[in-house]
């Protein structure tokens, strides 16, 4: 990862957790906010419910009570409290309930019994406790001939004149009761029938699971009306109000904000449990559309941000990017190469002395290559005057024969002379060779490529010295110690094609052989090895001398460097100039003790390529 | 109305004025004089008004009005042609019953029986022609009363022997003149009608026909007609037309009656005293239709005891006093104890301690009550459900309509009979029990009505009045036996 993607992703990451932070922080207050005003709605709205469901109550009260000082009525309650017999009122109560737009209503006699019952009007002699209750109004559930119940909002009253005969009338809490309740935009009412039987006991009452079925809105039955079992349950089990928010789908909007009440008998036996809910699908609308505004600001305050930090990034970075774009290309060579000095900051100061030390580099490396070449030349100039010192000697004691041989007998100078123009002629040939192998090496030929199979340069050679090596062997070496080098050749199976000159690959890997043979005087093996390396062909020259140190290994390829006593110190130099010729490259291996092994890489023919 | 205007004219006799005393004498006695002669006068001309009243005039129709279908069509059941009071007056049976239990000739003039009542023999009366005309004979009446009853019917055979009918039986039928004069055993004939009669507003209306006074001419709109009949072998019936109307409520048909629109409405016993306090002119039946609850007696009331628990669980008194207003006669025997004197000896009172052991703590499934009645009906089912309740039993009141199956039923039986054994058997057949009384004695119907009950397959409850209300010119009406108004004895008061 580079510098200029670092400072990006650190000055990014360090904004986009700020904005986040500040994102969430105002997400979490705008939502505690709105929830404690859905509190308060909520709990204004249910207020106003339970005014109104009061205000109903006080109508029930309001109906039986007119009911009661009916004139009719009265002079039934005296005729009831004189006589007895409720016989003839059988049918009463039906038509003053008719009248008084009451569901229930029981006219309950001086003796506690029902004289006429609206809802039951079969029911007549039995008794009625609840006409007994000493409270205004109070919730109640009503048994019905069908073998239901109902539940109803009672009020008892005393027929006016004679109090002894009571009025038991009440509304029935039903859908059409919560159909008729005044409700505000999204509110719903709805009520759970907690009935259970009367034969169970208070804790098998409380295991009495929650029935969908039971609870019926002023619409209807709710598809998902076992969403709000957790909140009637509460209220059913601990007759305590609860509230919460009920989440009736997937979907946000579709929750409400819910309040369970529940509505007990004068024993305090919870009869149902009333809810008012709340739709919230405005406010969460609302909630998401600033989370989205917000979420909006936070994502163009990350990308701004990013923007602003890949700018800051590319800024601080591209003059060190310079410099280590510049440190590149003096690694590669380029010495002089040079990089912006902008600002008096730590980076044009780094600037600067980078641009010192590539001055400096260059003006050593002057200095160096002005010693190396004089260095060079002074061997050169070692290498001919040993060269030609060895001839020159010679020359030299045959010249001075020839001049004390003047005084000899002529037929004595005679054979002198000609022992002397022998000797001389041979040295002077000896010079022809040594300045003739000067001349080659600084006239080495260019190559004329042809296609050439690497398999057949490598046999070339070894027919050529492995049956030199068996006849003669090395030039300093006995014949006895020849027989020892064993040539070893290990080609690969396949075609192995070759853009090279045969007679240059020829001549370099002739030396190379020479030079193995020259490093084996007591015999070993020299094994000579031709395979593919990917899209080059690797050819190997090994033996099994001594070997050379690193130091000479270093060196090895330097004009006229030669570890040999009689060596020119060309060989190798004509080796590495062929392979760099052929666009190669060559190598040395080698360990004390373990021998020395060239390398070279050639590129395969391209059209040849695997 | 005799003796109300006899009241009015008492009345108006009281209102004479007292002469003044401070006139002269002699214009004091004058003046006395002819008070007392035109008093005379009037006296004399409201004397031989009255005595014109009391014969019955011909001509006028009569409307009645009723809550249930004017004109039934169910040719399947027994009496399902027409109502009962159409039938009556359109159809004649061979016998009748009068209001003292007696079997009066009909349309059979004499009847011998042999064989110990196995064989009966009755011969037609001769003359007689049914209302299109075509002769009564031993062969349509064979046909008829063959057709009346199928296969439930108490003699094995009928044919016809010359001019009389024979039956015979396996058992004997001590009672078959009594049954015979039942609305069951009317004699109907199948008319005979042109290619070119007139299309009948009403499939079956017209298609049967009968020797009665009266003849159905019309319904529509839920209106019977029934014209008279004058070649009725009884003689022509004092009114021309009648009119009946069909699915009328109470209140409807009492505020018709008090608008002079209807001349005849019903009157439930539980209303009786509603009318009264009216001032509704009301005529009642004795008891003449018995409440009772049918108990089935398969699935999960076979057991004997659970039904015992229910006829000893239910609450006679308060049916009576309070739903029927007193109008009822408690009875845990089928026939009235005024029939036979021993309907004391069936405890009516209600035990539910007894019906509660007798229940044995079983606790059977829910049962239904249904009832073949009106509102008072479905009230009475909804209180003995409440009483079967408090003895351990869940009963659940079937809602108003057809059910198909009930494990009790409240019904109605009609009292068809004045005598108790007919009474008895004519009972028995009515819920299905076919076997013939043949007891005469208070004892023998004593064993037979006790073995019957203590299947505890029917309860006796109640023993009810009909009672109907009359327009102020309606004449002459009385009721039969089991309360229905013999309207072919009508006259109208305005008639012409």
């Amino acid at each position: 990862m580079s510098l200029r993607q670092k400072l990006l992703l650190l000055f990014s990451l360090t904004v986009a957790l700020a904005v986040a932070a500040v994102a969430w922080t105002v997400l979490v207050r705008i939502r505690l906010v709105f929830e404690q005003r859905d509190r308060e709605e909520t709990a204004l709205v249910v207020s106003q419910f339970q005014r109104e469901f009061q205000h109903r109550s006080d109508e029930v009260a309001a109906a039986v009570d007119r009911i009661a000082s009916r004139e009719g009525v009265r002079s039934m309650a005296v005729q009831l409290t004189e006589t007895g017999d409720g016989s003839p009122f059988v049918t009463e109560a039906e038509t003053l309930a008719q009248e008084g737009q009451l569901d229930f209503l029981e006219i309950i006699g001086p003796d506690g019994k029902i004289v006429s019952s609206a809802q039951w009007p079969a029911r007549f002699g039995y008794a009625e406790p609840a006409a007994m209750q000493p409270s205004a109004t109070f919730m109640k559930r009503e048994e019905l001939p069908d073998g239901t119940t109902a539940l109803g909002l009672f009020a008892v009253r005393p027929a006016h004149g004679a109090d002894a005969v009571r009025l038991l009338g009440g509304k029935r809490l039903d859908q059409s009761f919560l159909a008729d309740l005044p409700l505000a935009a999204g509110m719903q009412i709805c009520l759970y029938n907690n009935f259970n039987s009367p034969q169970l006991s208070a804790f098998q009452q409380l295991l009495v699971k929650f029935d969908p079925e039971r609870f019926i809105c002023a619409a209807g039955k709710l598809a998902n009306a076992a969403r709000y079992q957790s909140l009637i349950d509460p209220a059913r089990n601990t007759g305590e109000t609860s509230s919460g928010i009920l989440y009736l789908t997937d979907r946000r909007e579709d929750s409400v904000s819910a309040t369970a009440i529940p509505l007990k008998d004068e024993s305090g036996v919870v009869l149902a449990v009333l809810t008012v809910s709340i739709s919230r699908g405005g406010m969460v609308e609302a909630q998401q559309h600033i989370r989205a505004i917000a979420y909006g600001v936070a994502a163009g305050g990350i990308l701004l941000a990013i923007a602003l930090s890949l700018w800051i990034a590319a800024r601080v970075s591209r003059p060190i990017e310079r410099l280590a774009s510049a440190a590149e290309e003096v690694a590669g060579g380029n010495w002089e190469v040079r990089v912006a000095e902008g600002g008096r900051d730590e980076v044009g100061v780094l600037a600067h002395s980078f641009n010192h030390m590539t001055g400096q580099l260059v003006s050593q490396r002057e200095r160096l290559v002005q010693t190396e070449r004089v260095a060079a030349w002074r061997e050169l100039a070692r290498r001919l005057a040993h060269e030609l010192k060895n001839p020159l000697f010679p020359l030299q004691l045959t010249v001075e024969n020839l001049v004390r041989a003047r005084v000899l007998p002529e037929a004595e100078f005679d054979e002198v002379f000609r022992e002397s123009t022998s000797t001389l002629g041979m040295e002077i040939a000896n010079l022809k060779t040594i300045i003739g192998r000067f001349s080659d090496f600084s006239k080495m030929p260019k190559p004329e490529l042809e296609r050439v199979d690497a398999r057949d340069v490598v046999e070339r050679v070894r027919s050529l010295y492995e049956p030199a090596s068996s006849a003669t062997g090395p030039s300093n070496a006995s014949n006895a110690e020849a027989a020892k080098i064993r040539f070893e050749v290990e080609l690969a199976g396949e075609p192995m094609p070759l853009d090279a000159d045969p007679e240059l690959l020829h001549r370099a890997l002739s030396n190379l052989v020479l030079n193995a043979m020259d490093a084996m005087p007591h015999g070993g093996t020299l094994t000579l090895s031709a395979r593919p390396n990917g899209e080059t062909v690797e050819l190997r020259v090994a033996d099994t001398g001594e070997g050379i140190t690193p130091e000479e290994c270093e060196r090895l390829f330097t004009p006229y460097y030669t570890t040999k006593e009689h060596g020119t110190g060309l060989g190798l130099a004509i080796v590495q100039s062929v392979v760099a010729d052929h666009h190669g490259t060559i190598a040395v291996e080698s360990r004390p003790g373990a021998g020395v092994t060239f390398v070279i890489n050639l590129l395969r023919a391209q059209d040849a390529k695997p | 109305m005799n003796m109300r205007w006899i009241v009015l004219s008492q009345a108006a006799m009281n209102e004479h004025p007292t002469p003044s005393a401070s006139s002269g004498q002699a214009l004091a006695t004058k003046i006395q004089a002819w008070r007392r002669w035109g008093t005379l006068c009037l006296l004399a001309a409201l004397a031989l008004h009255a005595e014109a009243r009391t014969r019955p005039h011909y001509g006028g129709t009569l409307r009645v009005e009723m809550e249930g279908d004017a004109w039934q069509q169910n040719v399947t059941q027994a009496g399902g042609l027409g109502g009962p009071m159409a039938r009556r007056l359109i159809f004649d049976g061979l016998t009748r019953v009068d209001l003292d239990g007696t079997v009066r000739p009909s349309l059979a003039v004499r009847w011998t029986s042999e064989n110990s009542d196995r064989r009966w023999q009755f011969w037609l009366r001769p003359g007689v022609h049914f209302q299109d005309g075509s002769p009564l004979n031993v062969a349509v009446v064979a046909t008829s009363l063959t057709g009346s009853c199928g296969a439930a019917c108490p003699w094995t055979a009928v044919r016809a022997v010359g001019s009389s009918v024979v039956f015979t039986s396996d058992s004997p039928m001590p009672n078959l003149p009594t049954l015979l004069a039942g609305d069951d055993f009317s004699i109907v004939h199948f008319a005979s009608t042109g290619a070119d009669a007139a299309p009948q507003p009403t499939p079956l209306l017209g298609s049967f026909v009968g020797t009665g006074a009266f003849e159905a001419v019309g319904f529509s709109s839920g209106v019977l007609t029934l014209m008279a009949n004058d070649s009725c072998w009884e003689g022509r019936p004092f009114l021309d037309k009648i009119e009946v109307t069909g699915h009328k409520s109470i209140r409807d048909q009492w505020l018709d009656l008090s608008l002079g629109r209807a001349d005849l409405v019903e009157v439930p016993a539980e209303q009786l005293r509603q009318a009264r306090e009216q001032r509704l002119t009301v005529v009642v039946s004795g008891p003449a239709s018995l409440l009772t609850l049918a108990v089935a007696d398969g699935g999960v009331l076979s057991d004997a005891n659970l039904r015992a628990a229910i006829a000893l669980a239910v609450d006679r008194s308060s049916l009576s006093n309070v739903i029927f207003q007193k109008q009822g006669e408690i009875t845990a025997s089928l026939l009235p104890a005024a029939l036979t004197g021993y309907g004391f000896l069936f405890p009516a009172d209600r035990d539910v301690n007894k019906a509660r052991e007798l229940r044995g703590g079983l606790t059977p499934p829910a049962l239904t009550i249904s009832t073949d009645g009106g509102a008072q009906m479905q009230l009475a089912s909804q209180r003995i459900a409440l009483n079967l309740r408090e003895a351990g039993f869940n009963v659940q009141v079937a809602p108003p309509g057809p059910v198909h199956h009930a494990d009790m039923v409240l019904l109605r039986l009609t009292l068809a009979s004045n005598q108790p054994q007919a009474a008895l058997e004519s009972l028995l057949r009515g819920v299905g029990v076919g076997s013939p009384v043949v007891e005469d004695t208070s004892a023998g119907l004593y064993k037979v009505e006790r073995e019957f009950l203590q299947t505890h397959t029917l309860v006796p409850l109640l023993y009810l009045p009909r009672a109907y209300a009359l327009g102020g010119r309606v004449r002459d009406l009385s009721l039969s036996a089991d309360g229905m108004p013999l309207l072919a004895d009508v006259s109208l008061q305005d008639a012409p």
